[in-house]
């Protein structure tokens, strides 16, 4: 394999990607969106829960309610309570018995309910149920029974919650990555389908040649802009080795899908109707960085969570090489699986 | 004497049940131009796939300038030169880009695209990209491509086909350059009156085997049927064609007859194409 012609393969790719003008311009319109959408995001996160309460004689706790980070909003009734609840308006309601000090005092036990919307992460629904059980102790010495069991799921981040536009970093990132995973087998299929590949296999150019510029090709075009992108929202602040690291991997393995997308398709049509399932299902991990527990532990089946994972612990949790190792060495597993599979498939094709 | 630039012995491919080429021999001479016809499907582009390394014989062996294509396909094809059919060229490059990239990969260190492109009558326009170029200019570019490594061996597939009369004479004239040059030259055509008139010796092949390979004369000769064609005036003051079949013991009675009892308006001797002669031996023709 002569490096003179693999150098001549991969300053004519880049040519003909960037001349291809919605190529061109996707990319950096895809680019500049990503950029844009990071920054117009919150940076901070309200930390204030708004509850609404129905309380026909307030108790002393609920003064101190307001100072635990809870916007507390009074009720007429307990059907009015659920009402707001159940729209959406406030995130939970809690029902203070008429009687509720009075048996606290006396050394019975209280009982509180509380009403959570359907879309109230566990996390909340926790803190809250906490909170309230909390302040119960501190005044009276008893322990409420507070009617709503949960778990508390994932990192306990009362006070330290990341900003959403941080959260959006690894989706953005494994976006940018599978969107030029479809570049390349773009390129790949129309060169398959123009018959230009025919006329470089009678050159002396061999099949590992061609292999070595496209996987060169592709992965650096990937990764220099994943690498741009996150060198811009700030996301290489924290252990920017690692995430380098993680991003280059993920550069391969979405050249790896690229060459296994090219070898089905015909054109650009064909790439988009296998690109595009490949897509969204690798983008799925990031679902969970962007609202945790929203997906199941399936989701670790699919190879791009080693990626989202390793970059969201690492950009947004300092997490040190002892903490990702796993994930990259995961990741590692399905660059050399995709790469060689695509290979395989598209180098069966290509002969 | 010339030695053989082309050998192949044996060679037969099959894609899955179906056999392409069965068991086909045969050899090319340095600096010889040779025919290779047949209809679609017969067998030439999987013959010409194995003579170029883009397909591995399931059984026998080609040899191009002495060097085993199927082990050492890199060193053939440093040293062959290859023109497709259909137009395979980089379209968002210019001429000149789509040469000089030929030209690296072929390792050619001085090279100008210029001067190859003047040749094929591409000159002045070796920087728009080829997106806008005519089929003729498409066609010469690609021939011009195949010679960017100065090839001892030539592969042309259909070079004129679908091309304007000046396009096609371009590449003729190209063609036979490169044999002055010393250069060998594959030619897979459909056209009868080209490879005639380019060819030193054209082989048929039909479902896989080389039915006929020799000189078009010799062929000409073996295989032809030679007649007298003539136009006689019928009573009716119309017009009938007679034809006389040449070579034959009855033919001097037949054309005493022809003389002796009409009118002849019109006469002319008639010699056997190529396509009759391919149609003689394979029972159908060289299209479709």
């Amino acid at each position: 394999m002569s490096w003179q012609i693999v150098r001549a393969l991969i300053a004519k790719d880049f040519r003909l990607f960037f001349r291809n003008r919605f190529f061109a311009f996707i990319t950096v319109l895809a680019l500049v969106t990503y950029i844009v959408i990071y920054f117009v995001m919150p940076r901070t996160v309200d930390e204030t829960l708004e509850l609404a309460v129905y309380a026909p004689v307030p108790p002393p706790i609920l003064e101190q309610v307001g100072a635990q980070g809870l916007d507390l909003e009074f009720m007429e009734s307990e059907e009015q309570l659920r009402d707001v609840v159940a729209s959406g308006e406030y995130v939970a309601g809690v029902v203070f018995p008429p009687d509720l000090m009075d048996k606290l005092m006396s050394g019975e036990k209280g009982q509180l309910d509380v009403y959570f919307g359907t879309d109230t992460p566990d996390d909340v629904q926790d803190a809250i149920v906490v909170i309230l059980e909390e302040l119960a102790y501190l005044q009276t010495g008893q322990m409420l029974t507070v009617r709503v069991s949960a778990e508390m799921l994932g990192r306990d981040m009362v006070g330290a919650q990341i900003p959403l536009r941080d959260r959006l970093v690894p989706m953005l990132a494994v976006i940018i990555l599978l969107m030029e995973m479809l570049g390349l087998a773009s390129l790949i299929s129309t060169e398959v389908t123009g018959g230009t590949v025919q006329a470089l296999l009678v050159t002396p150019m061999t099949i590992r040649g061609l292999f070595a510029a496209k996987l060169t090709m592709g992965a650096s075009l990937a990764f220099g802009q994943v690498v741009l992108f996150m060198a811009v929202t700030g996301g290489l602040n924290q252990q920017p080795l690692i995430i380098i690291l993680a991003l280059l991997l993920g550069a391969f393995m979405s050249t790896g899908i690229g060459f296994l997308v090219a070898s089905g398709s015909k054109e650009m049509t064909t790439v988009m109707a296998w690109g595009f399932p490949a897509l969204i299902i690798l983008t799925v991990p990031a679902f969970g960085v962007l609202a945790p527990g929203t997906v199941s532990g399936w989701v670790k089946a699919v190879p791009s969570y080693y990626l989202v994972d390793a970059v969201h612990q690492a950009a947004n949790f300092n997490a040190g090489w002892s903490d990702v190792w796993d994930n990259l060495l995961m990741l590692l597993g399905f660059d050399v699986l995709f790469v060689w599979l695509g290979i395989v498939v598209l180098g069966r094709k290509l002969r | 004497m010339a030695g053989d630039a082309i050998v192949a012995e044996e060679l037969t491919y099959s894609y899955g049940q179906l056999l392409a080429v069965d068991h086909v021999s045969f050899r090319v001479a340095e600096g010889e131009i040779l025919g290779f016809l047949g209809p679609n499907g017969a067998g030439k582009s999987t013959t010409v796939k194995m003579l170029t390394g883009q397909l591995r014989p399931r059984s026998g062996r080609a040899t191009l300038l002495g060097i085993d294509v199927a082990r050492e396909a890199e060193k053939v094809q440093a040293r062959i030169g290859v023109c497709f059919e259909l137009p395979n060229l980089y379209e968002q490059m210019s001429a000149a880009e789509n040469l000089t990239l030929f030209a690296r990969l072929f390792g050619v260190k001085s090279f100008n695209a210029t001067d190859l492109l003047k040749r094929v009558g591409l000159g002045g326009r070796e920087h728009d990209r080829v997106e806008g170029y005519s089929k003729g200019m498409k066609q010469r570019l690609m021939v011009a491509r195949s010679l960017v490594n100065q090839p001892s061996i030539l592969f042309l597939d259909e070079p004129t086909e679908g091309l304007d009369p000046t396009s096609s004479e371009t590449i003729r004239n190209i063609i036979l350059q490169e044999r002055e040059r010393g250069a060998t030259v594959f030619l897979t055509t459909h056209d009868m009156m080209e490879a005639d008139k380019l060819s030193d010796r054209v082989a048929f092949i039909n479902q896989g085997h080389i039915v006929a390979l020799d000189t078009p004369h010799n062929l000409k000769q073996q295989y032809g049927k030679r007649a007298l064609k003539a136009q006689v005036a019928t009573p009716d003051g119309g017009l009938e064609s007679r034809e006389i079949v040449l070579d034959r013991p009855e033919t001097a009675s037949d054309v005493r007859d022809l003389f002796g009892k009409e009118r002849v308006i019109t006469v002319h001797s008639e010699e056997a194409s190529l396509e009759d002669i391919f149609i003689d031996i394979t029972g159908r023709g060289l299209v479709g």
